[in-house]
């Protein structure tokens, strides 16, 4: 499939980067090889196949429901913050 | 022309386990500080992988049970995208293509039937609390485990938004998933409705109110959105598919973001849980941990407890879980006990957790039967049986201790009343009532009552002045 | 390295191992160098030792430690610049056992950013270069550790492979680098990047070092619910010989590489002769002849060694590199949608309100390589694209899951080349990313199956390029892949 400018513009805002123009131009290029690529599986007959998400035999790891102590309490976890106000994390101001 | 309005409704409900949905941290953090239950996984370091909870799993198998609902053997969870400060992963854990709880139905008290489509499991986000030019982020209520409860659109009026909620609550109450606090947000709505013509082909457009808190704005929000859109449609316009937030004091619905921009979730399976194999032993196992559901009550108190009183007894599982246990000669008068003197007492909110034992109930109804107790005797021992000092004692003891016991010893009251006849103040009152003053019966069985210091029966005593005073 | 004996103190080997590190400073092997920590445990264990207490099996062993691993020495960066700034208050299971017994992290290496890379070139502090040709690359994305260890600055270092990115480099700089079996070692405190695939693994000298470190880092771990209960310990093996890393034992390397192993290789094979297939589809001119060659010398070696060699032909693999290249982007676009400049790492100034905060930060703290492929994820998980793409290569792994198990049951091991071409011109194909992938051609397929790969050493090209092969084994044949590598020393 053909991958326009307005593809990498979507697939940016979902990804959260704000691209400027020429990595715009060259993503468009690079995205439009590798989607080539993987495209060759649509050559592939699969319908009856089941899907596999996990190389991974076991099933039901579940634990306990017990309080167990942490790691790291809020200090060390809130120290990583920029900017933390009233034992919170502060951000901009939500538009 | 009449418009007929559709309404299905999602719910979301806290579930009450110990710890969170994937970290080992207290789920419970109502009163306590801003970041104060928050695991490095649920702060999503580098890194983090989610432990999940089993006590989880099991209080959906008893949810879904609840509603009358399939428990899929095998399901999964997947992830869900998005960017919000709300949602430390960038994505939401919960079951997109297999959720654990299928199909089933809620039977609201007036007989309707609303079907549920599914209801699956998922992590809670966090909080954000707005200034003018920043906002905080507290992540206590990450991962907190919800059920999230997506009903089919059998919901066709205001009335029935208020009573699936409310019943809806009331079964989360008795399966004993969540503590059904809604001031805290322990159940959210999402009401979606719709309008059309009566008898048309198609459902409306419909717009979505999110984020309703109590049954009463769940159904004031409907009723004003059911007048708003048809409004509309009335005057020929179009009804917008978006989402619209509800004002508790001005009463109106207001657009929020509309549909047409909405996000792209990007649902993936979940790569770092073991998908769910459940076993029918399992599931059987917790369905057998469920208590009698309102509508088993109701079938088995209908004609015994009026509806009023029952509907409100519904209200409270521990006090249904009681009467159940009840004799049933004395369910009666311990559910007019229960609605009129418990309820009514302002400490009823503590008490409720540390029920009486049900032997001094049966004990106290015999009491009041056999006339061993006069109402009044009978709800005063009633409440000194949930009394943290008295407790324990036994009904009988602690009649006695407060001297509440009837006399309907005869010849003990014969006594008694010689003692009352022989006082000259009686002697008119007698001779009025051998002239055939009948009211005056009551004076002398006030005097003799007067004297037994309240003990004595009343309707003995008139029985043996009667026979005196021939 | 004998500690025990005295021969040699802790504080000695990480001195030397410190030098070293600063020695081959021009390589960009390193992203922190942990010389006070690192001097302040080798003490501690001098002194234990002194006392005459008991020390682990890995006692003032020094070693580099990719920097995606967390743990609260040096920032964990996972060279992006994105987790700048980022003093982990966790420790990666994984490093926890290490040090446990003893072993003293000198250093954290470089690594193309987030994993996402065959070359080291995509570090946010730019590329290692090759241990034997500084014009090459290192290979990725665990190239430093690769070439401390080849540089034989450590003992070993640790990786992680989520496509090939232990054993490619491994095989680029001619030492031992393995790949285990999904959930053999947790995973808990390791920069995610495709979890699904995410394996733990080791770079080292020799196959006894390899078996120490596994029976020390393998085992479930409640903190990661995708590891499977402890089997390498529990599997019955010879015991596998002398070890670098156990400072009691005797020193008898190489030995007893002949002599019958006591180890059934498998069930097929009751006997100490194992059954090696190699794959036909690969043995064609996109694979470079002097590797080629390498594999015909290494199978004529087993052969010479009573060995049975077995043609495979296994057509399902050709989909795995495109079946890779979309699961891959969509688990790890997922998984880096925590970094977002909010609760720890790289925070964008520039940013008036939220919106922007993400934008920027995530724009500024990005590699070009991270971007494409978190661009890629997001396409294959967009709605109308799903089934297409993220639906039919899970289907498409289904095969190869299936094309391994086919072929298990004929062999025990199969041999085939870790990568078509051995270590590449820095630069040469930084601009075209799909040929980069494409040199992950031979690796990524284990991931998709879960199954374990060991790259082995196999001699140098004319230029005096360090060749590699892997040998691959069934799920869980962990202890038997690394005690057969020695038959092909």
């Amino acid at each position: 499939m053909d991958i326009k400018r307005e593809d990498i513009v979507h697939l940016a805002e979902l990804s959260n980067f704000s691209l400027p123009e020429k990595e715009i131009k060259s993503l468009q290029k690079d995205l439009q090889g590798i989607i080539k690529y993987i495209s060759q599986l649509d050559e592939l007959k699969v319908d009856d196949v089941e899907p596999t998400y996990q190389v991974f035999e076991m099933e039901n790891v579940w634990r306990e429901d017990e309080i167990l102590p942490q790691e790291a309490d809020r200090e060390a976890l809130l120290a990583l913050t920029k900017e933390a106000k009233d034992n919170q994390i502060k951000v901009p101001k939500v538009l | 022309m009449k418009y007929i309005p559709t309404i299905g409704i999602e719910c979301h409900v806290q579930l009450c386990t110990k710890t969170k949905l994937f970290s080992e941290v207290d789920n419970d953090a109502r009163g306590k500080e801003p970041n104060s239950c928050v695991s490095p996984v649920d702060y999503a370091l580098p890194g983090m992988l989610p432990r999940l909870n089993g006590e989880a799993i099991k209080f959906a198998i008893r949810a879904g049970r609840a509603m009358n609902c399939e428990i899929n053997a095998s399901s999964r969870f997947d992830r869900k995208h998005y960017f919000y400060p709300d949602s430390p992963k960038g994505y939401q854990i919960t079951q997109f293509y297999h959720p654990i709880i299928g199909e089933g139905y809620v039977e609201l008290p007036s007989g309707t039937r609303v079907r549920i489509e599914h209801a699956h499991l998922e992590g809670d986000a966090g909080k954000l609390t707005h200034f003018k030019d920043y906002s905080l982020v507290d992540l206590n209520r990450v991962d907190t485990p919800l059920i999230e409860i997506v009903s089919m659109p059998d919901i066709h009026s205001a009335k029935d938004v208020h009573d699936y909620c409310k019943e809806l609550w009331r079964l989360m109450c008795h399966a004993g998933v969540t503590n059904g606090d809604l001031y805290n947000g322990n159940m959210r709505f999402d009401v979606n409705i719709s309008v059309a013509k009566e008898g048309a082909k198609e459902l409306g457009t419909r717009a979505e109110i999110k984020n309703l808190n109590s049954f009463r704005s769940a159904e004031r929000a409907a009723e004003f959105e059911i007048k708003r859109q048809t409004k509309l449609l009335e005057a020929g316009e179009k009804v917008k598919q978006e989402t619209r937030g509800w004002d508790d004091t001005t009463g109106k619905t207001t657009a929020q973001r509309s549909k047409e921009e909405a996000k792209d979730y990007r649902y993936m399976p979940e790569p770092d849980i073991p998908p769910i194999n459940l076993t029918s032993e399992f599931i059987d196992a917790e369905i057998a941990k469920l208590p009698l559901m309102p509508m088993d009550y109701r079938r088995k108190f209908n004609g015994v407890i009026t509806d009023e009183i029952l509907e409100v007894l519904l209200d409270y599982p521990s006090l249904m879980i009681k009467l159940n246990e009840i004799e049933d000669k004395h369910v009666k008068i311990i559910s007019n006990l229960f609605t009129s003197v418990l309820l009514a007492e302002e400490k009823s909110a503590k008490y409720l957790n540390d029920l009486p034992d049900t032997r001094d109930l049966n004990e106290l109804a015999e009491m009041n039967e056999k006339k061993e107790l006069s109402s009044t005797a009978t709800k005063e021992v009633f409440l000194r049986l949930f009394d943290p000092q008295m407790k324990g004692r036994g009904t009988k003891q602690i009649a006695k201790e407060l001297g509440l016991i009837q006399e309907n010893d005869l010849e003990a009251l014969e006594k008694i009343v010689d003692i009352v006849l022989a006082k000259p103040e009686t002697q008119k009152a007698q001779a009025d009532f051998k002239a055939g003053e009948e009211k005056v019966i009551g004076f002398l069985v006030g005097q003799v009552m007067k004297e037994s210091h309240g003990k004595a029966n009343p309707s003995s005593v008139q029985e043996i002045l009667r026979k005196k005073l021939k | 390295m004998k500690i025990a004996n005295k021969k040699v103190t802790a504080e000695r080997l990480v001195r030397d191992a410190l030098e070293k590190a600063k020695h081959f400073e021009d390589y960009h092997i390193f992203t922190f160098l942990n010389e006070e920590g690192a001097l302040k445990k080798a003490r501690e264990i001098d002194k234990r030792i002194a006392r005459g207490e008991k020390v682990g099996r890995l006692a003032g062993v020094p070693y580099a430690l990719k920097d995606n691993f967390l743990s609260p020495e040096g920032e964990t960066t996972a060279s992006a610049h994105i987790l700048q700034g980022f003093n982990s208050p966790v420790t990666a299971t994984s490093v926890a056992k290490l040090e446990a017994e003893g072993a003293i992290m000198i250093g954290r290496t470089n690594l193309d950013a987030f994993a996402h890379g065959s070359s080291t070139e995509n570090s946010y502090f730019g590329p290692t270069l090759n241990s034997h040709d500084k014009q090459r690359v290192a290979g990725g994305s665990s190239g430093g550790s690769a070439v401390a260890v080849a540089l034989d600055i450590v003992e070993f270092a640790t990786g992680t492979d989520t496509g090939g990115s232990v054993r490619q480099p491994a095989s680029f700089n001619g030492i031992y680098g393995l790949k285990p079996t999904y959930g053999t070692i947790s995973r808990y405190g390791v920069v995610a990047m495709a979890s699904s695939t995410d394996c733990i693994g080791f770079f080292t000298k020799t196959p006894e070092d390899m078996d120490l470190l596994m029976s020390i880092a393998s085992g479930q771990d409640p903190k990661d619910m995708t590891t499977l209960p402890d089997y390498y310990n529990t599997e019955a093996s010879a015991e596998s010989g002398d070890s670098r890393l156990a400072p009691s034992r005797p020193s008898s390397r190489g030995s007893g590489a002949h002599s019958a192993p006591v180890v059934a290789y498998g069930l097929e094979s009751p006997n100490s002769c194992a059954r090696v297939g190699i794959i036909k589809d690969f043995d064609n001119d996109s694979v470079h002849p002097e590797i080629r060659k390498a594999l015909k010398n290494k199978v004529e070696l087993l052969k010479s060694k009573g060995h049975e060699i077995v043609e495979l032909e296994m057509p399902a693999l050709k989909y795995g590199l495109a079946a890779y290249y979309i699961l891959v982007p969509a688990e790890l676009c997922s998984n880096l949608s925590r970094h977002d400049g909010v609760r720890y790492g790289f925070r964008s100034e520039k940013s008036k309100d939220l919106d922007a905060l993400y934008e920027n930060t995530r724009n500024e703290g990005f590699m070009p390589e991270n971007k494409r492929r978190i661009m890629i994820g997001n396409f294959v998980l967009s709605s109308g694209f799903y089934d297409a793409y993220f639906l039919k290569a899970a289907k498409a792994r289904t095969l190869i899951v299936k094309e391994y198990e086919k072929a298990f049951s004929k062999v025990d091991f199969i041999l085939t080349p870790v990568s078509p071409n051995p270590a590449f011109k820095l630069g040469e194909k930084v601009d075209d990313p799909v040929a980069m992938y494409l040199e992950d051609v031979m690796s990524v397929s284990l991931n998709l199956a879960g199954v374990a790969g060991l790259a082995i050493p196999a001699g140098e090209t004319k230029e005096g390029l360090p060749l590699g092969l892997q040998l691959v084994g069934p799920r869980r044949s962990d202890k038997r892949l690394i005690e057969f590598s020695k038959e092909l020393i």
